[in-house]
């Protein structure tokens, strides 16, 4: 009877959109007055009636309004709000507004509660969004400004391990997520094994999150999409900034290349740890039981380029490339070993009518890692890749009652090498090679509406068709997609949403870390595509007269044809790859608080989630079952996880930041027995570790306070800045792993017994860094 | 010149990075662990039947060596069933520790098969078999010199195209008992049919004694000794997969396989 009483209520909803008074389409852009840039995610709203919206990654907005007057009020992080008042009539019409930049950076953070207010609103749920400017607040291990790492702090989103850029969403591993930059996907988002994100925070402008909810035109990842969008260059002016740091040191420059129509910018970043362990290695030159250290560093370079070729027409090129470097060599044996990035984009966006827009783009991307060794006359190399091509077109198409249409079609062709191995002698007495190339070609169309049924209710729902084929077998998916919200008052909202998702290529590692050692596998017909469901719900809440947004999420999420590998399997080179896979399940669920304060001096967040997350892998074969079939939780299962993050401006020229972190121990597998083994030859007997079920075990909990500052200077020229940060302040020494000693005596080397270690990685760790802008 | 000065100012940094000892004891609380049966058994045509029978024992447990008294051993083939006595014995010359031992010589042939049988008071029961492999013999160890008087060793053999293969390699300096400075299994997954050379690093000099055994491993002593490995290594690296021990033997842990070896020894000149 109640779910009748719900349809009826809902159909009763959906006929106010015929009768109620007529709506009116009112749009434009929102950009900055210093440089002409898009403002991307600025808010603009009315707040007579409730109603508002946020800017693309044009910085254009659409706000369907009832005929009559309004406000309407442009908000945007770091610049003074705009109002304007118009008269919406018969025709929809254009409003631009143009946002004065704050008077201080260091007011960056204060942004006005109908942002708020917005979120409320918001039909979409389960978004987090960071802008560079807020994360360059924040302290940063080594000084090293991550908008990655900074996303760890916001709830549902998860590190891997001590100092990783990783992000583990809602029990989903790193390769889950869809990371885009520009549009474009990056396979690998990290730098020196994880410890930092491809993202240079001086060539980004924001990222945004989804943890659920996705809509429909996202797919081919399982458990989050990472949008990144890169800054568009100066209109006004050319401008250089940049920063010298503990690791790296960064330099952007951006202007106009006509002016009016078009603008650049480029922006590159190195680390130079390498210069002062090459230094060390040349003081030691001479010493004969010197091991040198081996050379590393890693640089990235990131271009846009943005040209308007009409009123209707607007092009824009994206460039990333990045790599890592790790090498050794000597006079007998030469180690090098480089991955990395290459990411160019082309989009073409074009106005068809006020009400009609479709940006299209040609992207390729690729991402692969090469080792070569080489001693005296023998060569050793071994590498992996993924080179994708894809077409891209997607309309928005705003609509007359409350109906926003977006729908588009995605192809892409995707190359794999997959453990390409090549040996060689230069007598040419030894020679072989493995390795295979794959191919895989990709699709996806979509559409979806985005509905505002009236000022309570609006929906989102969409539909996308997703296949993959591959060594003739065609996989295809429909992923339903629908979100809702519902106002409760004026200072409440429920949301719901579902989404399913599919993914056809998968990560090859079995070390639960991000390392450059990554092999993409597609779907073929004995692999099947990865497959995830999840529903959430939320509850939302503004309180102190709006100045603090209290979220309340529970989600559930239930995958099939996860992907796990057999022990001991060999995933480097291996020309049968597909034997090695096992295949099962998992499930995650839980529980995000988040309240946040983005009004005042005084601003920042704190976090709360209590969450499960679990995998079952059961094979034909049962000395290959993971956990002997049975049900274990991930390294990554969390129970608790708090963050609290405080910005708080003490006058115009010094602001103080904190974080703090705890959270559960990650679960661990430890060998519970041992035996000793002597092998064929009489050596001493070596132990032998017996491990049984898997990640049963517990780390200590982890937890860590930062504290950061920012000191503004006053050059002659331009603007810059001191930014201090303290890593691990009370220099706790988080768990990294745990392993058993076997302690010996000295003298006889009997064994004296076993011992528990505990290896940590970050201690205190001070640093600063100078930031330049002119 | 300034820039040089200013990486000076950051060594100390990094120096007292790496000074902080970031190691230390904790306690750690295992769940309790039934002693199981650990089987090693090598059967080698020429030499007695012997064995070490094992059990294993909890992590933290005091390291005493864990013997089977009660052990009943016994090794079977074509209907024969040899008894192994409970006799523990150390090989002088090797330092091989035994538990339990027989005067019987094996004979096998390649393709026999054996079997072995364990039982204790207990009600323990463990099970292996093994079927006795060809040796593969070594065709060619060579070395070659640098500049600086070290030589590596290069030693080939030819696979057998026709079957899945196994090797164990190792070398060893001047005795066999003194462990192996090299040591690793491979198959013939990528030389199937060819011409096989295992190389090493610039780490001999003239003089040296090297001794080099080429084994012919059966697959379940290749996946025993690769899970051994692997669990070894993931205790204490934290990017290892905990792997578990892929005995040869049912009901307990271990390994009863033959061996078949070729080995050469080989002083390096100029």
């Amino acid at each position: 009877m109640r779910f009748l009483y719900s349809c009826t209520l809902l159909f009763l909803l959906l006929i106010p959109s015929y009768v109620r008074a007529q709506q009116r389409v009112v749009q434009g852009y929102v950009r900055a007055n210093s440089n002409g840039e898009a403002l991307i995610g600025a808010t603009v709203a009315a707040p007579g009636i409730s109603a508002g919206t946020i800017t693309n990654e044009r910085g254009y907005y659409t706000l369907s309004l009832p005929e009559g007057e309004h406000t309407l009020q442009a908000t945007y992080v770091g610049y003074s709000s705009a109002s304007k008042t118009i008269q919406v009539r018969q025709q929809d019409q254009q409003v631009n507004f143009i946002l004065q930049p704050s008077a201080n950076e260091l007011t960056v953070v204060e942004i006005q509660a109908s942002s708020l207010q917005q979120k409320l609103n918001d039909t979409r749920m389960s978004v987090a969004t960071l802008s560079a400017r807020e994360a360059k607040l924040l302290p940063a291990l080594f000084g090293e400004v991550d908008l990655v790492k900074t996303l760890q702090l916001k709830p549902g989103i998860q590190s891997g391990g001590e100092g990783t850029s990783g992000l583990y969403v809602r029990g989903g591993g790193p390769d889950q997520n869809l990371v885009l930059l520009d549009d474009a996907v990056i396979y690998n988002a990290s730098h020196l094994f994880g410890f930092f994100s491809v993202f240079n925070p001086d060539a980004v402008n924001k990222v945004e999150l989804y943890k659920g909810g996705f809509p429909a035109q996202f797919g081919g990842r399982l458990s989050a999409v990472v949008d990144v969008e890169q800054n568009e260059g100066n209109s006004e002016r050319i401008t250089a900034q940049g920063g010298l740091g503990l690791i790296s040191s960064r330099l952007t420059l951006d202007g106009p290349i006509v002016k009016d129509k078009g603008t650049f910018l480029v922006s590159g970043r190195r680390t130079y740890v390498d210069v002062f362990t090459r230094q060390i290695n040349r003081l030691n030159e001479e010493n004969k039981d010197y091991n040198p250290i081996p050379d590393y560093y890693f640089y990235d370079l990131n271009t846009r380029l943005d040209y308007t070729l009409g009123p209707k027409d607007e092009l824009s090129l994206s460039g990333y490339y990045g790599r890592d470097f790790f090498g050794f060599e000597d006079s007998d044996f030469s180690f090098g070993f480089d991955w990395g990035n290459t990411m160019g984009n082309l989009r073409w966006r074009h106005k068809f009518s006020d009400n009609l827009y479709a940006t299209t783009s040609a992207s390729v991307t690729g991402y692969k890692y090469n080792i070569n060794n080489k001693i005296d006359i023998f060569s050793f190399k071994l590498s992996s890749s993924i080179q994708d091509y894809t077409l891209k077109t997607d309309f928005d198409w705003f609509l007359k009652g409350g109906h926003s249409l977006k729908f588009g079609a995605q192809a892409t062709r995707h190359n794999f090498t997959v453990g390409r191995l090549n040996f060689d002698s230069e007598d040419n007495s030894q020679s072989f090679s493995s390795g295979n190339k794959l191919e895989g070609s990709e699709f996806g169309v979509y559409a979806s509406d985005d509905y505002k049924v009236n000022a309570l209710l609006s929906f989102n729902y969409g539909l996308r068709l997703s296949g993959f084929h591959s060594d003739g077998k065609t996989h295809t998916a429909l992923e339903p997609r629908v979100s809702a919200k519902y106002n409760l008052s004026e200072s409440s909202s429920v949301k719901a949403s579902y989404a399913s998702m599919m993914q056809y290529v998968h990560l090859v590692s079995n070390s639960g870390a991000s390392l450059p050692t990554d092999i993409w596998y597609p779907s073929t017909p004995d692999v099947a595509p990865q497959r995830s469901q999840q529903a959430a719900l939320s509850f939302n809440k503004l309180l102190g007269k709006g100045n603090y947004l209290l979220t309340n999420e529970v989600y559930y999420k239930w995958m099939q044809n996860q992907i796990d590998f057999r022990d001991g399997a060999n995933l480097f080179v291996n020309d049968s790859l597909e034997n090695e896979f096992l295949f099962g399940k998992g499930r995650s669920y839980g529980t995000e608080i988040y309240l946040e304060k983005v009004k005042g001096r005084t601003t920042g967040w704190l976090g709360y989630t209590l969450s499960w997350t679990y995998r079952k892998f059961d094979s034909t074969n049962d000395l290959d079952d993971i956990n002997d079939g049975r049900w274990f939780p991930t390294r990554y299962d969390r129970r608790y996880d708090i963050s609290l993050v405080l910005m708080h401006r003490l006058n115009k020229c010094l602001s103080l930041t904190s974080a703090f972190v705890y959270g559960t121990g990650n679960a661990y597998s430890l060998p519970v027995a041992r035996f000793p083994y002597q092998d064929v030859e009489g050596k001493d007997p070596t132990v032998v570790p017996i491990y049984t079920d898997r990640n049963s075990f517990r780390l200590p909990a982890y937890h860590r306070l930062d504290l950061g500052a920012v000191l503004k200077l006053k050059p002659k020229r331009g603007e810059a800045d001191l930014t201090f940060s303290v890593y691990n302040v009370y220099n706790r020494r988080n768990p990294y792993f745990v392993y058993f000693e076997q302690v010996k005596d000295e003298e006889n080397q009997e064994t004296l017994k076993f011992q528990g270690k505990q290896v940590s990685l970050f201690p205190l760790i001070p640093s600063v860094t100078y930031n330049f802008k002119f | 010149m300034k820039l040089k000065r200013y990486l000076y100012f950051l060594l100390p940094l990094f120096a007292f990075l790496s000074a902080c000892d970031m190691e230390k004891n904790i306690e750690v609380e295992l769940p309790y662990h039934e002693p199981q049966l650990v089987i090693e058994c090598y059967l080698e045509p020429g030499k007695p039947l012997r064995a070490s029978i094992l059990e294993t024992a909890a992590y933290f447990d005091e390291p005493v060596p864990p013997l089977v008294p009660d052990a009943e051993v016994v090794i079977t083939h074509n209907g024969n069933r040899y008894k192994l006595k409970y006799k523990p014995t150390v090989v002088k010359t090797t330092s091989r520790f035994y538990t339990h031992i027989s005067d019987f010589i094996m004979t096998g042939k390649p393709g026999d098969i054996y079997g072995i049988e364990v039982k204790d008071g207990k009600g323990r029961k463990a099970t292996g078999f093994t079927t006795v492999l060809a040796t593969v013999p070594i065709d060619e160890v060579e070395w070659k010199f640098n500049d600086k008087d070290k030589a590596y060793l290069l030693t080939s053999f030819y696979d057998d195209g026709s079957t899945d293969n196994y090797y164990r390699y190792m070398t060893h300096v001047d005795s066999l008992s003194a462990g192996s400075n090299r040591d690793f299994v491979t198959s013939d997954q990528l030389t199937n049919g060819k011409r096989v050379s295992y190389g090493s690093a610039y780490d001999y000099e003239e003089g040296d004694t090297i001794i080099v055994s080429l084994y012919h491993i059966e697959k379940q002593y290749y996946q025993f000794l690769s899970s051994v490995g692997d669990a070894k290594d993931a205790n204490g690296n934290p990017f290892a997969q905990p792997s578990k021990i892929k005995s040869s033997v049912q009901g307990g842990f271990g390994i009863f396989t033959n061996l078949a070896y070729d080995r050469k020894t080989v002083i390096i000149k100029k």
